[in-house]
């Protein structure tokens, strides 16, 4: 990853490169790792005008987006955003922006990767970054925290995240934090919605603002959000596994197919569609360099979080999706943020327990399933749950007689060999549920 | 691509004199007191309203 600078961005590089804070926290790997290149000329017309200067920055290796964060990721990124201004306002530098979309992850470990966001602060004036803050880590935070509300489809919704006036609308009650930094912000958003911006700013300044409010400010968010807790109802490490309808033996016959699939290269990406508590994609992870663990259910997500973040795992990154609707691009002609599957081939896809959810459950047909797994271009790995399947039959009670017919054993296989050279296939649960390993047709 | 620009918001700003801790009671007392005695709206009055651009660059 390289980025041009202009004469100016050159200038506040070296300023940062030369602080005391800078350095620490690349060394602690919360900073991106960065350093100069020489600038030679490749990537004029990048910027108006010549490049200053170029900068090397290490490569992260899957870019995720807020809305797809389990809860503790957020938090987590939210308190490297306030380290980061703490340390920076000890140096006389601020942040100008305070976007989660600064902060990526390395597995369980967020990383701040705009170098551009540092700048000097003069004396005086407000952290710019404040709001943003409120709109994009705090907010989404408290709704979680204290209301039960998903921040995913807000933030996924709104680039810019939730504004005080939402906030306020939609948070209860005044708990820690809230009547100032939500109520009371909202109120003066419409209060003073017409003031001059320059104005309020010279008035704050003469009225005597300083850094130090800024750093108060911080350490209170700081305490506050450290304080944030999302531990919804009936929350012990219940879920599928415990209720799921494997035994033991069938999980290890699954467990040895996935790990003789995974051992048989190394792999750069291998991505876990519906990884639930991660089980398989640690196996996948033995033998690829990343593997993006992907789930719908935003609790079993936070809880495979926590326990990768526990042990210090950078090579696996859990995700919150729903597969039946994946992130799509957006922002400005939808390419601010990229969809899930351009943001990186996977090398080895396992689809364990997600073929019915997304044809019975979601009501995406069989052939619309496969052929969006062959898509993706991978080695898969694919589970098919037959029509005797406990948890197929719970999905099909729901539905009219004769709605998912097509769903058959005889069907899939078919299409997966239309899509895919089926390398091996075994039976699961005396023939209830089928896997398979397949390789992309050309590949 | 990702484009920058940041609002920092009149009422944020405001706030943030407020938040601010023991350090923030002088110069909210400050503020009010200006805003009691007029200074503050016959400023806001003079000032041609700027947009809040504090972010130039894209992030």
């Amino acid at each position: 990853m390289v980025r041009a600078l202009s004469a100016r961005g050159l200038d506040d590089w070296r300023a940062l490169a030369g602080t005391r804070f800078f350095p620490r926290l690349m060394e602690a790997g919360k900073v991106v790792r960065t350093e100069e290149a020489s600038a030679n000329g490749q990537l004029t017309g990048v910027l108006r005008g010549e490049a200053a200067g170029m900068l090397r920055h290490e490569r992260i290796p899957f870019v995720s987006y807020p809305y797809e964060w389990p809860f503790s990721m957020l938090k987590d990124a939210a308190l490297l955003q306030l380290e980061l201004v703490a340390a920076a306002l000890e140096e006389g530098m601020i942040l100008k922006d305070s976007s989660p979309y600064n902060v990526q992850l390395r597995g369980a470990r967020p990383v701040f990767v705009d170098v551009g966001s540092f700048e000097a602060l003069r004396e005086g004036e407000p952290w710019v970054g404040y709001r943003q803050f409120c709109m994009l880590f705090l907010y989404p935070l408290m709704l979680q925290a204290h209301q039960g509300i998903d921040f995913h489809p807000l933030l996924r919704g709104s680039i810019d995240g939730i504004a005080p006036a939402q906030a306020a609308a939609m948070l209860r009650g005044l708990r820690g934090g809230v009547l100032k930094h939500v109520k009371l912000h909202a109120k003066l958003e419409r209060r003073y919605d017409d003031s001059s911006q320059k104005a309020v700013r010279k008035e704050l300044k003469d009225a005597g603002f300083s850094s130090e409010l800024i750093k108060a400010n911080v350490k209170g968010l700081t305490k506050l959000v450290s304080g944030l807790r999302w531990e919804p109802a009936g929350s012990e490490w219940s879920t599928y596994r415990d209720i799921c309808t494997y035994t033991d033996e069938e999980s290890r016959e699954k467990a040895d197919f996935v790990r003789a699939a995974a051992a048989t290269r190394r792999r750069a990406l291998a991505w876990d569609l519906g990884a639930n508590d991660g089980r398989y994609a640690r196996i996948a992870a033995e033998h690829a360099d990343t593997t993006v663990a992907v789930d719908v259910d935003h609790l079993t997500v936070d809880r495979l979080y926590r326990t990768l973040r526990e042990e210090g795992r950078e090579d696996v990154l859990a995700l919150v999706m729903n597969l039946a609707d994946p992130s799509p691009g957006l922002g400005w002609r939808g390419r601010e943020r990229r969809r899930l599957e351009e943001r990186g081939r996977p090398e080895l896809v396992l689809a364990l327990a997600l073929v019915h959810h997304l044809a019975i459950g979601a009501n995406v047909p069989l052939t619309e399933v496969v052929d969006w797994l062959g898509s993706l271009g991978a080695s898969l790995v694919v589970e098919f749950p037959t029509r005797e399947d406990p948890m197929v039959q719970r999905l099909l009670a729901g539905k009219r007689e004769g709605t998912h017919d097509d769903y058959t054993l005889q069907t899939f296989e078919r299409l997966l060999g239309e899509a895919f050279e089926v390398e091996r296939r075994q039976e699961l649960q005396g023939g209830v549920r089928v896997i398979f390993l397949a390789h992309p047709r050309g590949g | 691509m990702i484009f920058g620009y940041l609002d920092p918001g009149s009422g944020s700003v405001i706030l943030q004199a407020i938040v601010g801790g023991f350090a923030a009671i002088a110069v909210t007392g400050k503020l009010w007191w200006r805003r009691v005695t007029g200074i503050f709206r016959r400023k806001d009055d003079e000032e041609t309203p700027a947009p809040g651009k504090a972010s130039e660059e894209s992030a």
